[in-house]
């Protein structure tokens, strides 16, 4: 009983000091922390620390209104004219450093192939980045006569309600104030929780090994409508190559933008309006079942 | 240096500190050493799977972009919704004073707070970043996000559970009411929350909607009343501490708290079963009918139903089949059953791809296999968890205070006993004294 006593009367006191001492023994420990969480994705990799896809401050155009509050991007995907050659699934591998890995694309294509009796056959070999085999058709659809075939070209929605930026348990997606849906590549956790939160599947977890988009192996990615290229006047790399023109991309605050044409002299319908999601990307030529 | 704890002083010295782990296990019988070898073999399988699933890429886990939550997050939502069962179940004694189950409580609390750990170790390694999250959630929180939520409702629940625990250990009668009834609304919030994270996403119509919520309160019930089941039977046949007419009477009460969730969890998987199969809402039905005729079938039916939730229930409502190990057996059953269930809900969910290719090869669902990593990391867990337990049963008294008396006089039972051998219980209590005092 003594011993204890006298071992307790030994003991220090709980002090301001002894609190403050405390205090800054974490400190280096919670810094040791933040650094290795940074340094960690660098570790094998090329250690490029913090790119994104933002431009240098400066350098946005000035929309109608000037700055990027000027501008409102929208996309426009005509069905009607894409043939499923895969060109726009190659530049944007090319231009965003995107795996070359065929599960992961930012933008794929798709053959629909509807049959008489109103069924419908989908594919995407690799995402489409090699086109489609002459002379075939879905799997499933062989051999049945075909009302419809077509291809659909996919990407993110940039929707205006965002399934996945509200998901986010650090607020590492967000919506800029021209509309574009980023991704913040230091902030993100690689929870995947925005992977299953958005309805068009446009995301993926970037794998290690191989080209990555950020040199940041493990967190979620995205088409970005190429921000660095648009921020700088130019298009996105898959409207830039389409041979067909059957991918716009343009700014609705400009009246005499290809985008704001489509959508005031077409039909333009988006995928799947009855989730609320309000995406920007409107396709024309639609047959009514398409996911 | 050392440290007192609970009134024993231990030196922190690796020397020291294995020296009185070799002589604590050379003291521990036969049967404990092998079933503590057994576990710890688990936990060094695990620890293959945390140490390959720790870099940051992809390749160690299964995970596909269109199956991005494998059976780690199916782990993950067993570990923590046990947890809040096990609290659900002792707040039937601690907190709304139903005599029958208030041994169960320090039980209870410990193997929530090794659940909880294990969840959280399980998670972890799900996390391509888990020490930004611990950064994000504080510095950039998103009260959006249910997710977020969830986070910071079990890192509270965490805090409660110690601070319930430290009651109940220094005997802190007010400390230990406190943390119970904390932990009963931690327990109901924390499991419906993790549910409205499934719940909330209008991209996966299998999981939308606010049924999942209340499904996953319901199946906490169900996970924490079987597991406690399974223990209480053991602390009666192992005849482990505390163990007295008390700890024999948890078990056909938790027998009948078990059978009532069976039937309410059958009750909502059938109508959730057959409103999914009902029309072609798309998402819906092509996940449903891939959990009840296609790939996930086998595991749906046979454990998950049949195993899981009928044998159970038919051994604890027929009077026939109902023996002494009626309870653990059912038990069991339904604990594996809730295991697979939790597998099947989260792929499930992800089986109908929200595009139809999106580049990957299978269509029109989406295929996921487990890796070694994640069986090991999930294994691994199970071990831990048990040898985690088994050390608290061995060195910490788990025998709830009130039991400990009855355990001590075997002729009191409950306060009906008292009265109804009120008269001859006086008397005989009277004659020693009488005797005392005449010795006197």
């Amino acid at each position: 009983m003594s011993g204890q006593d006298g071992r307790h009367a030994g003991a220090m006191p709980v002090t301001r000091r002894r609190l403050l001492r405390l205090g800054l023994a974490i400190l280096p420990g919670l810094l040791g922390a933040k650094l290795l969480s940074r340094w960690m994705p660098g570790l094998g990799e090329d250690a490029a620390l913090g790119t994104s896809d933002l431009p240098p401050a400066g350098a946005l155009p000035p929309g109608p209104q000037g700055g990027p509050a000027g501008h409102d991007w929208a996309f426009v995907c005509d069905t009607t004219r894409c043939v499923g050659c895969g060109l726009c699934v190659e530049a944007c591998k090319l231009e965003n450093h995107v795996p070359l890995d065929p599960e992961y694309n930012r933008t794929w294509v798709e053959r629909h192939v509807v049959t008489d009796d109103g069924s419908v056959f989908i594919d995407s070999p690799e995402g489409g980045i090699h086109g489609f085999p002459a002379r075939s058709t879905a799997p499933g659809a062989t051999g049945r006569a075909v009302r419809q075939s077509f291809f659909v070209p996919r990407l993110c929605m940039h929707c205006e309600n965002p399934p996945c930026v509200v998901v986010c348990p650090v607020s590492a997606t967000y919506r800029t104030e021209d509309g574009v849906v980023l991704v913040d590549a230091d902030r993100c956790i690689g929870c995947g929780y925005c992977l299953v939160a958005c309805p068009y599947g446009g995301r993926y977890l970037v794998p290690s090994g191989g080209q990555t988009p950020a040199g940041t192996p493990g967190v979620a990615d995205k088409c970005t409508w190429c921000y660095h290229r648009i921020s700088r006047g130019q298009s996105p790399a898959c409207v830039e190559v389409c041979p067909m023109g059957a991918r716009a991309f343009g700014d609705l605050n400009d009246p005499e933008s290809r985008v704001s044409i489509a959508l005031q002299e077409q039909r333009t319908q988006v995928l799947r309006p009855a989730l609320g999601t309000k995406p920007r990307v409107y396709y024309l030529g639609l047959e009514a079942e398409v996911e | 240096m050392s440290v007192t704890i609970a009134h024993q002083t231990i030196r922190i010295d690796p020397r020291a500190a294995w020296g009185a782990t070799k002589s604590e296990l050379a003291r521990q019988p036969r049967r404990v050493r092998w079933w503590l070898a057994f576990l710890g073999l688990l936990v060094l399988f695990g620890a293959y799977g945390d140490i390959a699933s720790i870099a940051p890429g992809d390749e160690a886990l299964g995970t596909t972009p269109t199956v991005e939550w494998g059976i780690l997050i199916a782990a993950y939502v067993f570990f923590v919704v046990t947890t809040s069962g096990l609290c659900l179940v002792s707040s039937l004694g601690q907190v709304f004073g139903i005599e029958q189950f208030r041994p169960v409580a320090r039980r209870a609390v410990v193997l929530a707070l090794v659940f909880l750990l294990a969840g959280f170790l399980v998670i972890a390694l799900d996390l391509h970043y888990p020490i930004r999250l611990l950064f994000g959630v504080v510095l950039s929180p998103s009260p959006f996000s249910a997710m977020w939520w969830m986070g910071t409702l079990y890192a509270v629940y965490l805090a409660i559970l110690l601070l319930e625990l430290r009651g109940m250990f220094t005997g802190s009668e007010r400390l230990a009411r406190a943390g119970s009834t904390l932990a009963l609304g931690a327990a109901i919030v924390a499991p419906s929350t993790l549910g409205a994270v499934f719940g909330v996403l209008v991209a996966r119509p299998f999981w939308h909607g606010s049924v999942v919520p209340a499904y996953f309160l319901l199946t906490a019930l169900l996970s924490g009343t079987a597991l406690l089941g399974i223990v209480f039977f053991l602390v009666n046949r192992l005849e482990l501490r505390g163990h007295g007419p008390a700890t024999e009477r948890v078990v056909p009460a938790l027998g009948t708290l078990l059978a009532l969730v069976l039937a309410g969890t059958l009750f909502l998987t059938a109508w959730q079963t057959i409103i999914g199969l009902y029309g072609g809402v798309p998402g819906l039905s092509e996940a449903t009918q891939a959990l009840v005729v296609g790939p996930l079938a086998l595991r749906f039916w046979i454990v998950r139903v049949l195993l899981g939730l009928l044998v159970p229930l038919v051994i604890l409502v027929l009077p026939r089949p109902r023996t002494a190990l009626g309870v653990p057996v059912a038990s069991c059953l339904a604990f594996v059953g809730i295991f697979a269930d939790r597998i099947g809900f989260v792929e499930a969910g992800q089986v109908a791809p929200g595009s139809a290719a999106s580049g990957v090869v299978s269509h029109p669902l989406a295929e996921y296999a487990p890796t070694l990593v994640e069986v090991s990391i999930v294994v691994g867990a199970l071990g831990l968890v048990g040898l985690l337990y088994t050390l608290a049963e061995r060195f910490l008294d788990l025998a709830e205070p009130a039991s400990r008396d009855h355990a001590e006089r075997p002729g009191r039972g409950g306060a009906t006993d008292e009265s109804r051998a009120g008269a001859t219980g006086h008397a005989g209590a009277k004659v020693p004294a009488h005797e005392g005092a005449g010795v006197l």
